[in-house]
């Protein structure tokens, strides 16, 4: 919920802003550039632990981060662990024809059960494996794909950056759902195409983020003192811009998790989410608030809690994330 | 800044002719291959002699690049989008019947956007780390984090049944001024999509103010005696407003994808309903149609917003003149 996730599009200005040349002076990489040989190497190695830690202090100082980071770990294991422990009919149709439709919570239905007649805290669960699986794969590919490419384009520039931005554009001028319901129609509505489809759509952004670095780490000292020492343009982008750009990276590819798991929902809303038996957060909202009317507030509250607060935490974890990684704040 | 403003627009045709490449070519990759509609029109059992004859009908059965070249030169020189699989009508006809409605509902929501969200965003500013900034920031996070049907449902449940004072649907005839006849329908989804795209940006506008709040001149505006209203007003807005502008142009896909669900919710018959409709139908020319249309109507915000951004920033003006 910050700049980069706002919508994607915005964090091109997002990042301007929160960029300074000076993160990269205080990077370990430049001291392994500027002394260059082995045992520079090994001096910059012990760095990169103490960096980390000292990142990893700074987000552990922030209350509120770690409460998301323990909400969503345990969100997860819940997900997955509990259908083993208690497992519920989930997929057989047939066999809910015993149990009561739209029943209250009870002590057998802890939240009741849906209009299908399967049980609602099972199926939060159930649900929750997919939107779960679903957006970290997806964010996982809008975040590999848009590093590589953004890479390439920024650090190579001239001509290429300049077509390779404008496809760019290109994408980004079409509005993401917009682009995800032309690409469902065409593509058949798989799992596996769902996920593909979605980290296709949310990786535009994110490749225009990480040239914008690439872009600004080949123009500094250590980059050029690499070059001139005779590195090869993959060895840079190996040894010095990624590494420089990993922070950005990994916060932005935080904000495309959650920014998946809500397209995913939309997506369930339109009926071109995971087809039934299977199900995910976002189908199972839409059946809940179809029959908003009739007061069944057990198939649409505790699974939108839930679910606020899982991208809610992801967010803030992204939001956590930058703070720790913006070096000026770092005391010395 | 006219060599600019034409620089600018030059940008955009060649951006919307890669847009153009790209959807025309997706369906292409069809699992059932370029002819998949034909069976979805003509049903299962279609013959070959069928599918032929449908593809002879809707100009398929040429090579890919002559197909493209028609497509382009028929968008361009004679507004034709083609023709749609279902509905016994030309795309930019089907356009023309619903494009009012979506782009009424976008723009009435970004005008209430642009008035709430910059003085919240101000305000907030002003008064950071206070009650009222955590409790706006808290209410925003969560407002992003929901599924934009779920706040629809809710909203709609709530001031259209429990307190069944509002209509729970805008007008729904299509006659072009048949949206103006029950305006009190329009305040639900338009509430909505603003409630939507401030909470989108609020963060943003918080953050650039803030930005601005720490300049150097600030400081010496409230050196030299300047009230604090007037620091905020006379010197910290205008300067925030660049980004402002810039952000406003780039919102306008979020508000159009936005516009989609709150249609689809409200049962308000758009582009976006018109969208899934032709999506789930395989009516590819009139979902190319729309994605086109969409992707100017985006490229036409952002170039507005850069030509704003000159007129209230002499710096670009003078840059832009000056290649």
């Amino acid at each position: 919920m910050t700049d980069a996730t706002v919508s994607p599009e915005f964090a091109v200005n997002a990042m301007v802003v929160d960029d300074s040349p000076l993160k990269f002076e205080l990077d370990p990489g430049v001291a392994a550039a500027a002394s260059g040989g082995p045992t520079g190497s090994d001096v910059g190695d012990e760095q990169v632990v103490t960096m980390w830690k000292q990142r990893l202090r700074i987000f552990s100082h922030n209350k509120l981060a770690l409460a998301s980071v323990g909400y969503l770990v345990l969100m997860t294991a819940a997900c997955f662990l509990v259908p083993l422990i208690h497992p519920t009919n989930q997929t057989n149709q047939a066999a809910t024809f015993g149990t009561v439709w739209n029943a209250a919570p009870s002590w057998h239905h802890w939240l009741g059960t849906d209009s299908s007649g399967y049980d609602e805290l099972g199926r939060i669960f159930y649900g929750g494996e997919y939107s779960l699986i679903l957006g970290f794969l997806a964010g996982f590919i809008t975040i590999v794909v848009g590093t590589i490419y953004g890479m390439i384009s920024g650090f190579f520039g001239g001509i290429t950056d300049t077509i390779m931005m404008r496809i760019i554009d290109a994408f980004l001028s079409i509005p993401y759902i917009f682009l995800l319901i032309t690409l469902i129609a065409i593509f058949n509505r798989s799992t596996v195409f769902l996920i593909c489809i979605i980290g296709f759509t949310l990786w535009w952004p994110n490749a225009r983020i990480i040239r914008g670095d690439a872009l600004l780490i080949r123009q500094l000292e250590y980059s050029q003192a690499a070059t001139s020492m005779g590195g090869g343009k993959l060895h840079i982008i190996r040894r010095h811009v990624f590494p420089n750009s990993i922070s950005n990276i990994v916060t932005v590819a935080t904000f495309s998790v959650a920014d998946a798991i809500l397209f995913l929902s939309a997506l369930g809303f339109l009926g071109l989410g995971i087809q039934t038996p299977q199900t995910d957060w976002g189908t199972m909202l839409q059946l809940g608030t179809s029959q908003i009317q009739n007061g069944f507030w057990w198939e649409i509250f505790p699974l939108a809690t839930v679910f606020i607060l899982v991208v809610v935490s992801i967010n803030y974890i992204g939001d956590a994330m930058r703070d720790a990684f913006e070096v000026r704040l770092i005391e010395r | 800044m006219l060599a600019y403003i034409l620089r600018r627009i030059a940008q955009s045709i060649l951006v919307l002719l890669i847009v153009m490449l790209v959807t025309f070519t997706l369906p292409y990759f069809q699992v059932h291959g370029i002819l998949a509609p034909a069976y979805q029109i003509l049903g299962v059992h279609a013959t070959p002699k069928n599918v032929a004859h449908w593809a002879a009908q809707n100009g398929m059965n040429h090579p890919y690049i002559v197909r493209f070249w028609n497509y382009v030169t028929q968008v361009f020189f004679h507004f034709n989008l083609g023709r749609s699989y279902k509905q016994n009508n030309s795309v930019w006809g089907i356009i023309k019947l619903y494009v009012p409605r979506t782009i009424w509902l976008a723009l009435s929501a970004l005008i209430l956007t642009i008035f709430i969200a910059i003085p919240l965003g101000i305000f907030q500013a002003s008064k950071r780390n206070t009650v009222f900034d955590y409790s706006a920031t808290g209410s925003a996070f969560v407002l992003y984090a929901m599924p934009s049907f779920l706040l629809c449902m809710l909203v709609l449940d709530a001031f259209s049944f429990h307190w069944p004072h509002l209509p729970s649907s805008p007008p729904g005839g299509v006659a072009p001024w048949a949206m103006f006849t029950n305006p009190v329908g329009f305040i639900l989804p338009v509430a909505c999509l603003t409630m939507l795209s401030v909470a989108g940006l609020s963060r943003f506008m918080r953050g650039t103010v803030l930005e601005v709040l720490v300049q150097d001149y600030v400081r010496t505006a409230k050196a030299k005696g300047c009230t604090s209203r007037r620091t905020l007003f006379r010197h910290a807005f205008r300067n925030a407003l660049g980004p402002i502008i810039t952000i406003l142009g780039l919102s306008i896909p979020a508000l159009l994808g936005g516009a989609l669900i709150i249609e689809s919710v409200f049962n308000y018959g758009g582009l976006g309903i018109q969208t899934v409709t032709a999506a789930t139908n395989l009516d590819i020319p009139t979902v190319l149609g729309i994605t086109l249309l969409v992707a100017i109507l985006t490229l036409a915000g952002n170039l507005m917003a850069d030509i704003a951004l000159g007129l209230v920033n002499p710096r670009i003006r003078i840059e832009g003149a000056g290649r």
